[in-house]
């Protein structure tokens, strides 16, 4: 799709780039792994895995894979990781 | 990024790790998407022609990067060296 | 001595770039790739090429994007076709027609200009061109040619591509801070994620479509209008437009938008307030004078419904408005338990060709000719009145009190709020059947048939709202007895005319609390052209 400019409606308080979320100092709760499926990503993500689990005890990991690193995540993935973690870690593209 | 930049929009801090290789367009990618502070972690090239080792020790090598992409608002991405 | 014109560097069809002013005696010529004469002179402009070349730089400018190149294979033309695609170029050296001449100096200082084809004109400016370089131009045989033929205008003239090119220009009248959209976001949806949305698509405010709403006033943009509560924002008139843009105005409907604007942030009406009661309130605008034929409203079918542009477009810029440079939101400011409709939009125009009193805006001190927004804070509505039986003026007027008596809730009289009637021209009819039937007639009636004893307020096991008992407990019999009109005040019943001419169905709407603690209705004079 063709690049837009809008005009900001408000009275530009704030800053409207999309920002990321925002973060808290510890990670807690649930990490997901998602395997993008390009060769050898999971070779690095079995190890992060196993890392991870040593740096952040009482973090819970979990894996996922998509079907082709070739196009976005599929929706139900998506949504299923959405529902399951709490962080998302995407490797490896190249 | 795009995975990326729509688990940020649903709430959830995410990092893509991607080879040096990548930098470039991640960087494209994230700004095309409209999130231009969205994380990425870099590892050195090669990636199909490294051995096991090799890939486990890129791990090692970025795994306090990848931490650090989830818990703080840093200014851009974060690259493992070595 | 004139000023040179405008500089400019462009690549040409191979990608090389090229300068003017260039140091040297220059002939720059506008075209577009689909103009019969810009394609009738390019032999010409090429023969130019071929004699004059080494002393001078004949430059074509091409407003035809890829088609610069198809022109140059079509003539098989040396001379560079440079690249001005997004007329910015043509905007600044400011022409009408296209094929566009100019004939300059080293320097860039114009020597000729002219536009189309007039044969004499060319044939002069090569001779001329002659003179000063030096040497003949062969290969022409001028009476091949017409001796005139019109030129087409301008690509920078076509409405879309001038509206662009003001609204980037340095002298531009806008100001606000511009958001690129990323090229693989989707412009919609970031709308919503920033917040700006009622809930509805919003049409994004390019900076051409802010343009073009900002011919439909003729105030300065920078002007502030009013500082928006609860934040305080400046609506400036660009503000403004930016929001008619995005709820979907016409141009011609910005001026009743800024004059609702003022009209809501005025103190007497307290948007701050209005916007921020549990009661859920919204402004409901009426629209009065010669405006509501000029635009289209709508005060007959359907008028408190969906389906008119101007009505819905002009009810939801102002929401906008008091959203975006406001920054009232659900859950920040706005704390509405239920809400209304309202809250998207209510605005409609009194049918005062149909009302046998005078219009709402001469009632509240207009003169009949001015244009007028009236906004009034209601919580709820419109609420149906049913009579489809009252054959008489008093009965029908009995109807519409017993259908205001439900305002708030209906044992409670006597509070300091208001309500809007809207009277239908079925009942309009009845009501003026036997002679005339004055306002100030019709809300006594509504008083008079609202009347209850103060009794009939005291909470009690069938309702616990009310007066208190503890209160009641300390009153006389005679003032419990006292009848009690439904509203403090005659005057806190607004009345209006709208509606279809078929249909015994009028409509009101409850109010919030009126008066200094709440809010009064304002009026505001639109300006029109």
């Amino acid at each position: 799709m063709a690049a837009v400019t809008i005009l900001d409606p408000t009275d530009e308080r704030i800053p409207l780039e999309r920002q990321i979320v925002a973060r808290t100092a510890d990670v807690k709760g649930v990490v997901g792994l998602l395997d993008i499926s390009k060769p050898r990503g999971n070779v690095l993500l079995d190890e992060l895995e196993y890392l991870l689990g040593a740096k952040l005890p009482g973090v819970e990991l979990r894996r996922y894979r998509k079907p082709t690193f070739a196009k976005p995540c599929p929706d139900d993935l998506r949504a299923t990781i959405k529902a399951e973690c709490d962080y998302v870690v995407e490797a490896l593209a190249d | 990024m795009h995975d990326v930049v729509w688990f940020e929009i649903q709430g959830l801090p995410a990092v893509c790790i991607a080879s040096s290789e990548f930098d470039t367009a991640a960087d494209a990618q994230r700004t095309a998407l409209g999130m231009k502070s969205a994380q990425y972690v870099l590892v050195d090239h090669p990636i199909q022609d490294a051995t096991d080792e090799e890939m486990r020790n890129k791990a090692r090598v970025v795994a306090d990067a990848v931490v650090a992409a989830l818990t703080s608002q840093p200014a851009g991405p974060s690259s493992g060296s070595g | 001595m004139t000023p040179p014109h405008t500089a400019f560097a462009r690549q040409d069809t191979d990608g090389r770039m090229h300068g003017f002013p260039s140091g040297r005696p220059s002939l720059v010529c506008f075209i577009k790739e689909d103009c019969k004469t810009c394609n009738l002179v390019a032999p010409l402009l090429e023969a130019f090429q071929k004699a004059f070349a080494d002393q001078a730089d004949i430059l074509i400018v091409g407003q035809s994007g890829a088609g610069n190149e198809v022109f140059r294979k079509r003539h098989a033309l040396t001379v560079p076709v440079l690249d001005d695609g997004d007329c910015a170029v043509s905007y600044v050296w400011n022409f009408e027609v296209v094929p566009a001449v100019f004939w300059t100096d080293g320097a860039g200082r114009p020597l000729a200009h002219f536009e189309g084809f007039v044969r004499e004109e060319w044939h002069d400016l090569a001779k001329k061109m002659s003179v000063v370089l030096g040497r003949g131009c062969d290969g022409i045989v001028w009476s091949d040619y017409p001796e005139w033929r019109p030129g087409c205008g301008s690509k920078h003239l076509d409405p879309d591509v001038n509206d662009r090119l003001k609204a980037n220009a340095e002298d531009s009248p806008i100001r606000a801070r511009r958001i690129d959209i990323g090229s693989s976001d989707d412009v919609s949806e970031f709308m919503y994620d920033q917040g700006f949305s009622d809930g509805l698509p919003l049409v994004p405010p390019t900076p051409e479509r802010v343009m073009r709403m900002l011919t439909g006033t003729r105030r300065n943009p920078q002007e502030v209008v009013a500082d928006v509560p609860p934040n305080m924002g400046p609506a400036t008139i660009e503000k403004i437009a930016i929001n008619a843009v995005m709820a979907g105005c016409k141009p011609e409907y910005l001026p009743v938008v800024i004059a609702a604007v003022e009209a809501i942030c005025t103190d007497a009406f307290n948007i701050h307030g209005v916007t921020a009661t549990t009661m859920g309130a919204s402004p409901i605008l009426v629209v009065s004078g010669p405006i509501r034929h000029k635009i289209g409203m709508n005060m007959k079918l359907g008028a408190l419904g969906a389906d008119n542009r101007a009505n819905a477009t002009i009810g939801r810029a102002l929401r906008l408005v008091v959203r975006n440079v406001g920054g009232a939101k659900p859950n920040g400011v706005d704390r509405s338990t239920l809400g209304s409709p309202s809250k998207f939009t209510m605005c409609f125009a009194e049918w005062e060709e149909g009302s046998p009193w005078e219009p709402l805006h001469v009632e509240r001190g207009f003169e009949e000719m001015d244009s007028v927004v009236t906004v009034f804070a209601m919580t709820s509505g419109p609420v149906q009145i049913v009579d489809q039986e009252s054959r008489k003026p008093d009965e029908v007027a009995g109807s519409l009190g017993l259908g205001l008596e439900g305002v708030m809730l209906s044992k409670i009289h006597k509070m300091p709020t208001d309500a809007l009637l809207v009277v239908c021209p079925e009942h309009v009819k009845t009501l003026t059947s036997e002679g005339p039937y004055p306002k100030a007639r019709l809300r006594r009636r509504i008083q008079e048939v609202t009347e209850r004893p103060l009794s009939d307020m005291v909470a009690g096991l069938t309702s616990g709202a009310g007066l208190p008992r503890s209160l009641a407990s300390k009153m006389s019999i005679d003032q419990l007895g006292a009848p009690t009109s439904k509203f403090a005040d005659d005057q806190y019943i607004h009345i209006v005319v709208a509606g279809s001419e078929a249909g015994k169905f009028s409509a009101c709407f409850h109010g919030w609390v009126t008066g200094p603690t709440g809010s009064v209705a304002v009026s505001r004079k639109i300006e029109t052209y």
